[in-house]
């Protein structure tokens, strides 16, 4: 019960057909519908309308977030629970949003906007529901990861960020970064028994670290990076193993500076799960179990 | 509200050979033994954090005891109580550890099928192989095929209709796929909590029989690499590595040394709550099981436990 996974997120673009060019062709997401504005995005195995959304704006950055809640009465009592904490909430009707009915939108701690819906439009896979094919057709273009994995975010105030997250909606934690001083410098959090449905960093509020999509394994990870580097987006880390998640990953760059990520791998925490902690002196581990390093431009580029 | 069901907690098997079974499922397998009390081990593998996930008991068969879920909630052994001896089916209740070393509190009701399930709450926790501080992605000193943890159980049942009512109606399970035959009846289901492809799979056979328990790997070259185990310590390899087409998975089928069939299993996808189940047609079956080969040996079908 409660909130289920990661919906779409909604970022804005300065170049909305370089944008679009690239989510399609290197990334392979297709077109699920477009408005005077904006371009809405999906991978081939969602059920669902969209899980990306990009919209032209003079400036780059996030819109929001979007979570699917399990239930639709999940949405009323979580709406509770925000304007308990002291949070506005806006209720969006069915026409008001594309591809979704009702939802809330409200800020949290940090700055972001996120929405909770429940009602997505029901569009189907590429594959539908009979005698389907365990693959998507082989030409399909670009790295065509399956699905929309997870978010990181930052925030000025991370333990905040964790508190409201934990208590007003739910999410548990599966790791955390501790300063020497006892404070939390990072913290990943989850719903769907995977290491991370959101991860919440140390940094400027409002600011979006990047979204990540989901392969199947290793091997997928290494040839999105053959087609990344042979389309000339530049890679900001890997194909590498994080410590924090145990993922195998890569970060990168769409053409307007958003990181995305590609990534793979973790392990499947119950809801009673311990979490784990990683200590300052060993957050290079924490991020790139490989190369032990705590790369600045990780650290400090976001949008 | 309570999660209720989550997921497979543990199968105990019948083997006639606690020792060499012992052998296999800890040096080939590279399960860790945790307990060894009369006449049964408890083994689990190195990622789960809980007392057990296989269980073998001494018997003069082979074949399935009982298969474990673990409920969110200890309310949710109630819950289910209910449901059940609301179905006509009586449910007996056990206390923490009664059942066993590490054993949490548990009822236990017999199934359609004729299968003893159990669910439960409480198992003792003793931690996964991994320090919860600073901890490196995989311990350094695994054996043998070391999957991280136990993944689905698939049995058999004379009526998978009423099998698999019974999961759905009275314990909540989800269909994710079936192969429905020409006449319009199921031939089997796969059935998930976990929002995963499958927690339990039923496939026409007989009532109370074993078709096999599937342990997670991370990939298909894990995968591969078990095979070359397999081979080289001179288990019976059922199925080479392959690909399903019902659950998408990545798969290797193989018998302990007394029979009782195992899986490796990578792959699948995310079920949300409301998935629209995938349909697989008789002419299909073949490739629903095995994608590339596209059809079904005899043994697959007809060799149980």
């Amino acid at each position: 019960m409660g909130v289920l996974r990661l919906a779409h997120v909604d970022v804005r673009t300065p170049d909305l057909e370089l944008s679009t060019a690239y989510y399609t062709e290197v990334l392979g997401l297709s077109v699920a519908a477009r408005t005077d504005d904006a371009v809405y995005l999906k991978c081939w195995d969602e059920e669902n309308h969209h899980s990306v959304r990009l919209r032209y704006d003079s400036r780059t950055g996030l819109d929001l977030f979007s979570f699917r809640v399990e239930r639709e009465d999940d949405l009323d009592e979580l709406e509770n629970s925000l304007t308990a904490y002291g949070c506005q909430v806006r209720r969006l009707a069915r026409g008001e949003a594309v591809g979704q009915g009702e939802s809330i939108r409200f800020v949290i701690p940090s700055g972001q906007t996120m929405e909770l819906v429940w009602d997505l439009d029901k569009t189907g896979n590429i594959l539908g529901k009979h005698n389907p094919s365990p693959v998507p057709p082989p030409d399909l273009p670009g790295i065509a990861p399956p699905r929309l994995d997870h978010m990181l975010i930052q925030a000025e105030e991370v333990g905040e960020s964790y508190t409201f997250f934990r208590d007003v909606l739910g999410f548990r934690m599966t790791e955390q970064v501790i300063d020497a001083n006892g404070h939390q410098m990072g913290v990943w959090l989850e719903r769907s028994h995977s290491p991370h449905d959101i991860a919440i960093v140390n940094g400027p509020n409002g600011a979006l670290h990047h979204f990540a999509f989901w392969l199947d394994d290793w091997d997928q990870v290494r040839k999105a990076a053959d087609i990344l580097a042979f389309n000339g987006v530049q890679i900001d880390q890997g194909p590498t193993r994080h410590g924090i998640t145990r993922g195998n990953t890569i970060y990168f760059f769409d053409p307007l500076g958003i990181r995305n990520e590609v990534f793979t791998g973790g392990y499947k925490p119950d809801p009673d799960f311990p979490a784990i902690t990683w200590t300052e002196d060993q957050f290079g581990r924490g991020l790139f179990y490989y190369e032990n390093v705590v790369s600045q431009r990780f650290l400090r580029m976001h949008t | 509200m309570s999660d209720r069901i989550l997921r497979l907690q543990h199968v105990q098997v019948r083997v006639p050979d606690l020792e060499l079974c012992t052998a296999y499922y800890t040096e080939v397998v590279g399960l860790v033994e945790t307990a060894h009390s009369d006449g049964r081990v408890f083994l689990k593998c190195w990622d789960e954090h809980e007392h057990h996930s296989v269980v073998l008991r001494q018997a003069p068969t082979y074949g399935l005891d009982h298969m474990s879920f673990k409920v969110a909630e200890l309310g949710d052994l109630d819950y289910y109580t209910e449901r059940v001896e609301g179905a006509g089916i009586a449910v007996k209740r056990y206390a923490r550890g009664e059942l066993g070393p590490g054993w949490g509190e548990a009822i236990r009701f017999e199934a359609p099928s004729g299968h003893t399930v159990e669910l439960v709450f409480g198992m003792a926790k003793v931690g996964n192989m991994l320090p919860l501080f600073n901890p490196p992605p995989r311990p350094g000193n695994l054996i043998g095929i070391a999957p991280p943890r136990l993944d689905h159980i698939f049995i058999m049942a004379e009526d998978v209709e009423l099998a698999t009512a019974f999961f759905t109606e009275i314990l909540e399970f989800r269909l994710t796929e079936q192969i429905v035959a020409n006449d319009g009846h199921q031939l089997a289901t796969w059935l998930e909590r976990s929002h995963t492809p499958h927690d339990i799979a039923i496939v026409t056979g007989p009532n109370g029989a074993l078709h096999h328990f599937a342990f997670w790997l991370d990939d298909w070259n894990a995968v591969r690499e078990a095979a070359d185990l397999l081979a080289f310590n001179g288990v019976t390899i059922d199925i080479a590595p392959t690909r399903h087409g019902a659950t998408r998975g990545y798969t290797m089928y193989f018998f302990d040394p007394v029979g009782n069939r195992n899986e490796v299993f990578t792959g699948g996808y995310w079920v949300d709550p409301d998935f629209e189940p995938i349909t697989w047609t008789e002419e299909e079956m073949g490739k629903a099981m095995f994608y590339y080969a596209g059809q079904v040996n005899e043994r697959f079908f007809t060799v149980h436990s």
